[in-house]
């Protein structure tokens, strides 16, 4: 029915929307088709080929190597979505400027940015890395300790995260928390959030860091937080980690309380 | 813009009433006269703070008064009666006055204060500003009498008067001191209110202070009018603020006159000006299209309707026999006269049957066709080939000019000159579009700000490295060759489906299988149309060139292709503005390629249509050979042969043909433009809207997000369309009627869309600059409108059956008639542009002027500010001896000249910080003025001198 002028009429459109949505395109590619042909070949799951990967290439004990190799590979070799390079710079600042004891880290992944974030800590704080998937978990200790942090600086909790959150007091005695960052499902970031207010872990001055909110992006969790008013709300606004042309932002909350 | 003012006036009736005559420099002479009253103030500080503060309360209401009554005086041009009733009462109270010695000090220092005033605001008003100071001190030497002799010769101290006046009446229980109090604290707020603009506070406190003082003062001025002046005074107040709330209400009368105005407006506050002047471009179009349509209307249509020969009276104005059928179904007429098959047909009929019909509105004042060629028409004797011709020439004409002097107009505007050297300064202080109220679109407007400061200094940086240049270059020419390659393929698609078409129709249908032949039927529904059906039916293969499918290739590419180009010209890295232009450039090109397409093959048709009309007057002299031979055979009395015009055969008529093609491509195009705003933005805002809740990512901020107003596409399609009218409107009277149609629902259409699906660009900017852009394109498609149709006029002979010009159009055909004309537009354009293009020469002149004055008279302030200080220290050194240098004439004069110079110096104490930019009228007073100094007595110093002046007057 269609005659080829027609056609040749839409060739416009598609270029356009080629072109416009180029990283897309790209980090489709490298996320889901890329992973999903190394995963039918090697016959590993993406994380564990990271820590091969970084097994080989990085000095053990030394947490800026093993950051860098896992950005090399990140950005050479595959995806994933860690904080990345640019963002992890924000972050490292956060925890500089405040200085914070307790930490809680939602969605641990590989462990890229536990590491991160245990870098940048002062002597005495410990972090609470919470991860819901048995398999990245075991990957991400191996990396944690790989990088030469111990049991005490980071509790590594394989549970979800709505399990851990209203236990945090009764099990590993955590009176308050200083920092809290989150890097897991964004659908979670609001129920997580709420749970963490119910448990009045969070006191004032307590900052809340939150990746991803404009890609893939967590709509509700900021709506809630702008209307509920008990936040003081930052948007660092950066790229997607590893691909240059999609735009990212982190959110950082600090608790002022109800006023 | 009114709106604004609107809501200032309503913020400070009263800072209005004190303008009420001078429109410029409000501000200003507010501030100045702040300062003035200050520097009064100490010099006449010895006496009580209290009293002082009272003077300067009650000299400030003066001047308001004064001012009131003078702006009253030039609306209401009032009679001289009051006056001199007033002055009366003036003098009773002058007498009144003299009763204590206290009261009469404080007087007079009021009084001067009066005049000083007085005469300042008359400086103001260009007459003189260095008496002022020159006068204060005669005034202290004078006797009082004559004080009070001129006051009463100046205008409009009656009220001060009345002030002074011990209170009576309703307020009686009031003690004076309580009154006075009273009197000052109204003062202090009318001061309030007069200088809150200028106050370094945030809205929401100005505003409650406003709302404060203005509650204040109405609840306790009226309440403290008593006394026959006071009366007369209460009685002018009230009238003045009826007479400013009538203007008020009337200045909103006036905007809610103007159509659209308001939603212009809101349009503007929420997506910044560059969207607001596209829908100010459609108000303006509209207008346009309102006075083209009253011309064919009124001259033509009606005219034709009213008193022309009715349907069915002759054969071009009546259906023929084989159309009557379908004439009147709703699918024929919505077609403008073809029809188009439906689908069942076209796959059931058999082709012989399927044939186009010709509908009602073809046979109807909307088309050419439809016109006699009667030389006058109806009891008024109107002329009605001439009526058209002079119709279809005035709107042709009308439009032009307003163009160009649309245009004109605009460039007065632009001013021109040098606005790139103050890059930074002019990002700092006029970067902010203040008409924006929506929060998300300031934000962007904050950020395109910061950002584009961001790139002014790494731009500033880069010219200096001038390294990044070529790669810059290069990027920008790629661009334009990407465009190019678009440009070309996409009029070689038109070309090629135009191409197809015509094989199609030329070679018939049998030669094609059974899906081309479908295709085509589908797609082209007019391709297998019958102009003129004859007993032979050999004439099926001429048919009309246009086709849905053309169309739709057409409306499509200008759909698409606009969005490769912005993709494209992200490559080039322009200004926003500049890339605003580019994009302009581009979609113009592309749409004029499409147009002339369709006009070539439109050319093509007439041709075939001419053809037709041979083979049509050839049969139509058998038709009437059998018609007399037929009638002779039967009946031998040669009765006159009756025919019902239905079943006269008549010629293809390539003009109305011509109209309808215009007429369906306007609808095409109207269709598209809001199915795509259906489609494009409703849908999908809809979606985004509410698929977000259930999504893997955000689809307001990431992936699909709302679309953005399109302001370069919007406007190069009003253009098109406007051109599109132009060329057609001769042919068919009815295009300009449909256009203002078509205008008047996207105005409605459009407004409520880009309210409710489209989301504020992300680099908000400023569009002033664009309008004469778009008038120039608007003059471009214009003439090369005007082109194509003056050519079918003036070289293609016109149809033998319809139309008012049946009968030959000699006059307006000849080459030699119409060339001078052509000429004759060509260069009333030409000296209009030179014109224009000198005033702005001259405008840049003057403003280059303007600047070296200005820094010459900085240069000379501070060489006379140097000498001031200089003189000044002379000055303080003779304070030291003794004082009767004062009554030396040379002394005074040099201290005149310090005086003058010391006029700048208020601000800074010691003549160390001066004022660097005193305006150029100003300082050429101060020139002017130096020869009536002479005689003048010297004024007090501001800052220092003032202190054995005043020694002397108590002495």
């Amino acid at each position: 029915m269609v005659s080829p002028a027609i056609a040749l009429a839409f060739l416009p459109l598609l270029l356009t929307l080629l072109i416009r949505y180029r990283y897309y395109f790209v980090l489709l590619y490298r996320a889901v088709l890329v992973r999903w042909i190394r995963d039918c070949l090697t016959g590993m799951s993406r994380e564990e080929r990271a820590y091969q990967y970084i097994l080989t290439h990085a000095t053990p004990g030394d947490s800026q190597s093993i950051l860098d190799t896992f950005d090399q590979w990140c950005s050479k070799v595959e995806f994933i979505s860690n904080i990345g390079p640019k963002k992890g710079k924000i972050l490292d600042r956060l925890l500089v400027e405040n200085c914070p004891l307790t930490v809680l880290e939602l969605g641990t992944h590989c462990g890229y940015s536990t590491i991160r974030m245990a870098r940048s800590l002062p002597i005495g704080a410990r972090i609470y890395s919470v991860e819901m998937d048995e398999r990245n978990a075991q990957v991400a200790e191996k990396i944690i300790r790989l990088a030469g942090f111990d049991d005490d600086m980071v509790e590594l909790i394989i549970r979800p995260s709505d399990e851990v959150i209203p236990r945090l007091h009764e099990d590993f005695g955590v009176e308050r928390l200083d920092f809290i960052f989150m890097d897991h499902w964004k659908r979670c970031y609001l129920p997580d959030l709420m749970l963490l207010e119910e448990t009045g872990l969070i006191g004032e001055g307590t900052i809340i860091l939150a990746d991803n909110v404009i890609f893939p992006g967590a709509p509700n969790f900021l709506r809630y937080v702008r209307r509920s008013g008990i936040y003081e709300l930052r948007i660092h606004r950066a790229t997607l980690e590893y691909i240059r042309g999609i735009r990212d932002g982190m959110a950082e909350l600090t608790y002022i309380g109800i006023k | 813009m009114e709106v604004e003012d609107g809501k200032e006036k309503e913020f400070s009736l009263y800072y209005v009433k004190v303008e009420a005559d001078s429109e410029r420099g409000k501000e200003k002479r507010v501030q100045n006269g702040k300062r003035r009253r200050e520097r009064n103030g100490e010099s006449t500080s010895e006496m009580g703070n209290e009293t002082v503060e009272k003077k300067q309360c009650r000299a400030v209401r003066k001047e308001g008064e004064k001012h009131g009554k003078r702006a009253k005086r030039k609306n209401t041009g009032q009679d001289d009666a009051e006056e001199g009733s007033n002055k009366d009462k003036k003098n009773t109270k002058n007498e009144k006055t003299k009763v204590s010695k206290q009261e009469e000090e404080q007087k007079r220092d009021v009084k001067k204060k009066k005049k000083d005033i007085k005469h300042k605001d008359d400086a103001n008003h260009g007459k003189s500003k260095e008496p002022l100071e020159g006068k204060n001190k005669k005034k202290q030497e004078t006797v009082f009498e004559s004080e009070s002799k001129s006051e009463s010769d100046s205008e409009s101290t009656t009220a001060f008067e009345a002030t002074d006046d011990p209170p009576v009446g309703l307020l009686g229980s009031l003690t004076p001191e309580e009154l006075e109090k009273l009197k000052e604290a109204v003062d202090e707020r009318k001061k309030l209110i007069g200088t809150l603009r200028g106050k370094p506070w945030p809205m929401k406190k100005k505003l409650t202070n406003l709302r404060e003082s203005q509650e204040f003062v109405e609840k306790y001025e009226g309440a403290l009018g008593k006394g026959k002046g006071r009366r007369i005074y209460a009685y002018k107040v009230v009238m003045m603020k009826k007479w400013m709330k009538f203007q008020r209400d009337f200045d909103n009368f006036r905007t809610a006159c103007i159509p659209w105005e308001m939603k212009i407006k809101e349009i503007e506050s929420h997506f910044g000006s560059s969207v607001a002047s596209y829908f100010i471009f459609l108000r303006w179009m509209y207008g346009i299209n309102m006075i083209l349509f009253g011309l064919t209307f009124g001259l033509v249509m009606v005219p034709e309707a009213l008193m022309g020969r009715p349907y069915g009276s002759i054969p071009r104005k009546t259906v023929p026999r084989e159309e009557e059928a379908n004439a009147m179904n709703f699918a024929v007429l919505w077609d403008f006269g073809v029809q188009k098959p439906t689908t069942i047909q076209m796959f059931v009929a058999r082709r012989d049957e399927d044939q186009m019909k010709e509908g009602f509105a073809k046979y109807s004042v909307l088309f050419y066709g439809y016109y006699n060629n009667q030389r006058a028409i109806g009891w008024l004797k109107f002329r009605m080939p001439l009526s058209y011709f002079l119709v279809g020439v005035g709107t042709v004409a009308y439009s032009y000019m307003v163009v160009i002097r649309t245009m004109a107009r605009n460039a007065n505007e632009e001013g021109g000159g040098d606005d790139t050297c103050f890059n930074f300064s002019w990002k700092t202080f006029a970067s902010w579009d203040y008409l924006i109220g929506n929060t998300e679109t300031a934000d962007n407007k904050f950020a395109s700000i910061t950002t584009s400061f961001k790139e002014a200094i790494v731009e500033e940086q880069e010219s200096r490295k001038d390294d990044n240049i070529h790669l810059t270059r290069f990027l920008r020419v790629l661009a334009n060759f990407l465009v190019l390659c678009c440009l070309a393929g996409s009029g070689y698609l038109i070309y090629f489906v135009v191409r197809r078409s015509q094989k199609f129709a030329l070679e018939g249908l049998e030669n094609y299988g059974w899906w081309e032949r479908n295709e085509v039927r589908l797609l082209e529904p007019s391709t297998v149309e019958i102009l003129w059906l004859n007993e032979e039916k050999n004439n099926r293969n001429a048919a009309s060139f246009t086709n849905t499918q053309v169309n739709m290739v057409m409306s499509l590419l200008g759909m698409f292709c606009p969005m490769l180009f912005d993709v494209i010209s992200g490559l080039e890295n322009y200004h926003p503005r500049i890339a605003l232009q580019w994009q302009l450039g581009r979609i113009f090109a592309l749409f004029l390629g499409n147009l002339y397409t369709f006009i070539i093959a439109l050319m093509d048709a007439i041709q075939l249509k001419r053809a037709e009309e041979d083979i049509v007057k050839k049969n139509m002299t058998i038709w009437l050979a059998n018609l007399y031979n037929g009638t002779v055979l039967d009946n031998s009395t040669a009765a006159p042969i009756t025919v019902h015009p239905a079943d006269v055969p008549r010629g293809p008529c390539w003009e109305t043909m011509v109209g309808q093609e215009f007429v369906r491509l306007i609808i095409s195009d109207t269709m598209t433009t809001y199915i795509t705003l259906l489609i494009g933005d409703f849908f999908r805002a809809v979606l985004v809207r509410f698929l977000n809740n259930c999504w893997c990512w955000d689809l307001e901020y990431g992936f699909p997000s709302y679309s953005e107003f399109d302001v370069s596409g919007n406007v190069l399609g009003l253009i098109f369309n406007q051109g599109m009218i132009w060329m057609g409107a001769f042919y068919a009277p009815c295009l300009p009627a449909l256009n203002l149609l078509r205008l008047h629902v996207s105005m409605y259409l459009q407004c409520w869309a880009v309210m409710c699906c489209n989301v504020p660009q992300e680099r908000v900017f400023k569009a002033s600059g664009s309008n004469n852009f778009y008038m120039a394109m608007l003059l471009v498609i214009l003439f090369l409108s005007t082109l194509p149709a003056i050519y079918t006029i003036v070289s293609i002979p016109p149809s033998f059956d319809c139309g008012p010009f049946s009968k030959g159009f000699g006059y307006v055909s000849n080459p030699g008639l119409v060339l001078p004309f052509l000429l004759l537009l060509v260069l009333a354009i030409y000296y209009l542009q030179s014109t224009s293009k000198t005033y702005k020469r001259v405008n840049v002149e003057l403003k280059k002027k303007l600047q070296a004055q200005n820094e010459e008279n900085k240069k000379k302030n501070k060489l006379a500010a140097l000498k001031a200080a200089n003189e000044l220290e002379q000055a303080r050194r003779a304070r030291d001896e003794p004082r009767n240098s004062i009554s030396d004439p040379d002394a005074t004069q040099q201290r005149s000249s310090v005086d003058r110079a010391g006029h700048h110096r208020h601000a800074g104490k010691n003549g160390e910080s001066i004022r660097p930019g005193p305006s150029v009228s100003s300082s050429q007073t101060t020139t002017r003025h130096t020869a009536s100094r002479g005689y003048t007595p010297s004024g007090h110093l501001p800052g220092h001198a003032h202190k054995p002046q005043k020694n002397l007057t108590k002495r």
